[in-house]
């Protein structure tokens, strides 16, 4: 008798976390690398009281878990916030109305461009396309040196099918409209410009010497350098009539219909604050604050000081979705 | 009449095991059925004791209808049926008191009761001193005897008996058959014997079936089977 | 409660649980915007791209197979029939990476051939990049999971030799020598269960997520999720998972015509076995194996127990993840212990064959066990999610679910094969003593099948404990096991994190299978 009453308390205990909503909590789904967003959340738990409930994936692993339960819970919603790594993911839950606007009093003074209109998504704390590059004299500056005879078979780019290669190929496509891009990207293969799995190996890569430059995420380059590797980071196009460089910001985005949308609201006004893009500016993902006048370390520039991209990044999306089959030949699929 | 069986058939894929058996089963007696291996008889045996269900045909127990036309209406454990298996089937993780207590346990017998009648019947089977003992302690009479006694403390209307002594030498074979003689008359239970052996048939029966290709070919008197196989 | 009843609840209650949301998602992808349509599978033999995938998943499992079968036959011989020394050891040896989540084996030939790792320091990075290319991409996931998949074969070979009647090799061996005495005696013997290691370890290698996601081989369990987030299309990915779905349905057609009779005939024999001398080869054949285990298990473990082994590592894993590993354990036991009572019902079933449907009710869980893990957790999402069964879905009983799913195959063989070894009529001796089901199952069954159902329970938790794919799709916000916190951790932790929390997992891990081995050297 005793054994039964233990296993009833056992699965009391396994199922209580779902039938028990009373205490102040708030549910969040995470795109961004675990290593970086779980020191913030534990620093909201411990600021405000508020106990997170998290389901992570990252990208890099290619689990991509949280974009698609999200969708798969529209009739039910299970999350109150989503931290998306970059804006397209949350583009693409607006459209399919899974997400409710909510303006933070926190993104004031966030760039417009970083945000949506009607408060569906709110950029913060960013990532930007850089170069980095092994030899300092002779370095590139602008992304049309990928399909410059000079750099021929000595550049490297990751998987254009993945993560934030996909969304900066398609900001091409919106900038330049698809003629120009596809041009580009023809003349990027005959010019021998490798591609890589990842960011990560492509870093590495030049790192070695082994190529001369790659675009890659800025925490890429920022990283590489503080662990000493003779590389230096680029940002291209930066010329007065420069294209500009391309800045992916984190994205946060309130669930329509989630179970705690009052903690759900306070979660994005801490993550949009000024003093979260300061922690995420100082960590290992050297990520570029948003709003003006964020203290930064040395090696993270501000982004007052960059030549930005200016594109839609709701027209990002569409044009990201519309280019797959063409990535998917590219690649030679 | 304790068993009325009529018409039994049993398939086993398309060849019948059991084709068309019709038989009663008296009280008191020892019938006993003979036949080669693969004849049915086991199969017949089982029916009774509910493990395989009749394809066709009707068996009576006590007046009830048991089973009938492929349905089984009482289960083995509510049939009040002993029964002793060829490999004995003794509980190897209880010992010997324990085998013979986990039915009357089942039953809801008092403590008491279970005692006085498990205490009477390893005396009867000369086990007393075995009682406490693990069935892998045991000779192989010994076990014999336990699997009779578990069979008989539950004082069922029937004791059937699978071939339990064929893995025995003559000698063991011999001694028990008297011992399972002497104990069926004092206790007068019906029985119903399996077996190959014709010495063992003739010895124990009252009365004698005779089973071939699923079917009987003969039932008797131990002296008229005598003369059937002109012994 | 009778007998049929108990056994009909509990399919009914394994179909539910595990079949209805595959179903449901299928169903479900048979409907556009409300409406019936076979669009979704109209577009699926259009793409390239699935059958290109598909073909890397059957190509990857069918060497996996084919490489593992032509180590593993040998090495179970070795290990199950000649003087060998340290049999034991090895044995051990092997089987760790089978048992520990899939990826770390990954992780750790990361450390060892990455651009950056020890072979770089070594050797230079010259070497580094042959390694690396050797690493990543087919070759790579190969290497792994053919370590990973190799005890398999070794212990179902070791099992089914012992399984031989002495007699049969015996007379053999009275004119040949045991060479001649294997090819032609033993291994056709235990033909039936070499093939039976060869598909359990094709599903394996079929469904596996963890190490090609982790070493970038496209194959359709990693795939069809990033297609499914690259549309966003559910359907989509359903129909893509139905030409695999028809796969394992043929391998299960094929082991029913072929295997199923044949592999139940043996039984333990009681007799000891004879043992192949080695003589002078002894020295060489032990120092072949030490040096094939250091490759495959000793090595990878090792560069992650030097990796780890800074303090601070231990300490920062261990504090962020003490909640993941209580709920690992917690819901491996809770896992363990619910499919563990399936498979004794349904292993029951199986061994007794009590209604007609026995092997319809197996063939669901083989064909769950061989659906790939994020299939199954589609599904359940699919199923429970909705607003009156949040109570599910919100909790970790979802997680349950998905386990049982999933790993209940496992109990349903091993408890049929333990079954199969108690005669019969040791229940039907109690039930014509009146004794009722239940307690014929408490006070006969459960007891006599004691050893069975530990070894189960054991092996079932351990399955539970690695489990990523069902986990990772499912768990409930803040109810993430270590293996999903580790995998969710990789990108871009430090090094010496990951490595210390992989140890840490192997360690949980392998507790449970020392305590197996105490209980089955006390047995042999």
């Amino acid at each position: 008798m005793k054994r039964l009453y233990f296993f009833i308390g056992l699965c009391l205990l396994i199922i209580s976390p779902g039938i028990s909503s009373a205490k102040e909590e708030v549910v969040v789904y995470i795109s961004e690398d675990r290593v970086f967003s779980e020191p913030i959340l534990r620093d909201f738990e411990k600021d405000t009281g508020i106990k997170i409930k998290p389901v992570y994936d990252t990208e890099e692993t290619k689990s991509t878990g949280a974009m698609n339960r999200l969708i798969a819970e529209k009739n039910n919603p299970q999350a109150d916030v989503y931290w998306a790594n970059e804006p397209i993911r949350a583009i693409v839950l607006k459209q399919r109305g899974i997400s409710i606007a909510y303006i933070s009093p926190s993104s004031e003074g966030i760039p417009t461009i970083f945000k949506d209109s009607q408060g569906y998504w709110t950029g913060f704390s960013a990532r930007a396309r850089v170069f980095i590059v092994s030899d300092e004299k002779n370095a590139p500056d602008s992304i049309m040196d990928y399909i410059d005879k000079q750099w021929k078979n000595r550049a490297v780019m990751a998987n254009p099918l993945f993560g934030t290669t996909t969304s900066w190929i398609a900001s091409l496509f919106v900038v330049w409209g698809d003629e120009k891009a596809r041009d580009f990207m023809e003349k990027m293969k005959t010019n021998g410009v490798k591609i890589s799995t990842s960011n990560g190996e492509s870093t590495t890569l030049v790192v070695n010497k082994e190529f001369a430059f790659s675009l890659v995420d800025s925490d890429d380059a920022v990283n590489a350098i503080r662990a000493g590797k003779q590389v230096k980071q680029i940002y291209p196009d930066q010329d007065k009539n420069g294209l500009g460089c391309l800045i992916l910001p984190n994205a946060v985005v309130l669930i329509k219909g989630g179970p705690n949308q009052k903690n759900g609201r306070k979660l994005i006004d801490y993550l949009l604050s000024p003093e979260t893009e300061r922690k995420l500016a100082f960590a290992d993902c050297a990520q570029i604050p948003l709003h003006k006048g964020v203290d930064t370390p040395a090696d993270v520039k501000k982004i007052e000081d960059i030549k930005t991209i200016n594109v839609n990044y709701e027209m990002v999306a569409k044009k990201l979705q519309e280019i797959q089959q063409f990535l998917k030949k590219w690649t030679k699929y | 009449m304790v068993v009325k069986i009529k018409n039994l058939f049993k398939y086993f894929d398309t060849a019948p095991a059991v084709n068309g058996v019709s038989l009663d089963i008296r009280q008191g007696e020892r019938l006993v059925i003979l036949g080669h291996s693969g004849c049915g008889k086991t199969t017949l045996l089982r029916m009774i004791a509910g493990f395989v269900v009749p394809d066709k045909g009707s068996i009576t127990i006590d007046g009830l209808l048991a089973a009938k036309d492929g349905k089984s209406v009482i289960e083995p454990e509510n049939r009040q049926i002993g029964m002793v298996f060829q490999d004995l089937a003794l509980w190897p993780h209880m010992s010997v008191y324990k085998n013979l207590e986990f039915g009357l346990a089942a039953k809801k017998i008092s403590k008491n009761e279970r005692n006085e009648r498990i205490s009477l019947i390893l005396e009867k089977v000369q086990l007393s001193e075995f009682s406490n003992s693990f069935p892998s302690n045991l000779s192989g009479g010994q076990q014999q005897r336990v699997a009779l006694a578990r069979a008989i403390v539950m004082r069922p209307k029937i004791l059937l008996m699978d071939e339990p002594l064929s893995n025995l030498d003559y000698d063991l074979n011999s001694m028990l058959r008297k011992e399972i003689l002497k104990l069926q008359e004092e206790t007068g239970i019906t029985m119903l014997y399996v077996t190959h052996d014709r010495n063992e048939a003739f010895s124990l029966a009252t009365r004698i079936i005779v089973m071939k290709h699923g079917a009987i070919q003969k039932i008797g008197s131990v002296n008229e089977i005598k003369m059937f196989f002109k012994y | 409660m009778s007998k049929k009843l108990t056994i009909l609840i509990t399919i009914f209650l394994f179909i539910v649980i595990g079949l209805v949301p595959v179903i449901a998602m299928f169903v479900k992808s048979l409907f556009v915007g409300g409406h019936f349509s076979l669009e979704s599978y109209s577009l699926l033999f259009k793409s390239r791209q699935q059958w290109h995938l598909l073909f890397n998943s059957l190509f990857l499992a069918g060497s996996t197979t084919f490489i593992t079968v032509l180590l593993g036959v040998p090495l179970g011989i070795l290990f199950g029939k000649t003087d060998l020394p340290g049999k034991k050891i090895f044995i051990i040896l092997f089987v760790i990476p089978l048992v520990i989540p899939s990826y770390i084996l990954a992780i750790a030939w990361f450390y060892c051939l990455g651009r950056s790792g020890i072979v770089s320091g070594l050797f230079g990075r010259e070497i580094a990049v042959v390694t690396l290319n050797f690493l990543f991409g087919f070759s790579g996931t190969l290497f792994v999971l053919v370590s990973i998949c190799l005890p398999v074969v070794i212990i179902f070979t070791i099992t089914y030799l012992r399984m031989i009647n002495p007699k049969l090799e015996e007379a053999a061996k009275l004119s040949g020598q045991w060479f001649f005495v294997l090819r032609k005696i033993s291994i056709p013997i235990i033909a039936p269960g070499i093939f039976l290691s060869a598909l359990i370890v094709f599903i394996l290698a079929l469904g596996e997520f963890g190490v090609p996601s982790s070493l970038r081989f496209d194959v359709f369990p990693v795939e069809s999720f990033i297609q499914f987030s690259a549309f966003y299309d559910f359907n989509a990915a359903t129909a893509s998972a139905m030409p695999l779905g028809l796969i394992i349905l043929f391998i299960l057609v094929a082991e029913r015509l072929f295997l199923r009779k044949k592999t139940t005939q043996m039984t333990i024999a009681k007799e000891s076995i004879l043992k192949i001398s080695l003589g002078k080869a002894k020295p060489f054949l032990f120092i072949a194996v030490c040096v094939f285990t250091c490759i495959t298990v000793v090595v990878p473990l090792a560069i992650l127990v030097k990796k780890s082994f800074v303090l601070w590592a231990y300490k920062e894993a261990f504090i962020g993840s003490i909640d993941s590993i209580i709920r690992s354990l917690l819901y491996a036991s809770a896992g363990a212990t619910l499919i563990v009572v399936f498979g004794f019902f349904l292993g029951y079933l199986l061994e007794h064959r009590t209604f007609r449907f026995s092997y319809a009710a197996d063939s669901i869980a083989i064909f769950l066990f061989a659906l790939p893990g994020t299939i199954i957790g589609i599904g359940l999402i699919t199923l429970w999610n909705t607003r009156a069964t949040n109570f599910i879905y919100a909790s970790a009983v979802i997680i349950l679910f998905g386990y049982i799913a999933k790993y209940t195959a496992l109990s349903t063989r091993f408890m049929a094969v333990t079954f199969s070894q108690v005669s019969r009529s040791m229940e039907e001796a109690a039930q014509i003593l009146e004794v009722g089901w239940i307690k014929r199952v408490w006070g006969i069954l459960v007891p006599l099948v004691r050893k069975g159902l530990i070894s189960t329970w054991l092996v079932v938790f351990i399955f539970c404990l690695r489990d990523l794919d069902i986990t990772m799709i499912v768990y409930p916000p803040a109810h993430d096991t270590l293996a999903v916190r580790i995998f969710t951790l990789m990108a871009n932790s430090p090094e010496e994190i990951i490595a210390a929390l992989c140890v840490i997992m192997a360690l949980i891990t392998l507790l449970p299978l020392f305590i197996l081995g105490l209980v089955t050297i006390k047995r042999w």
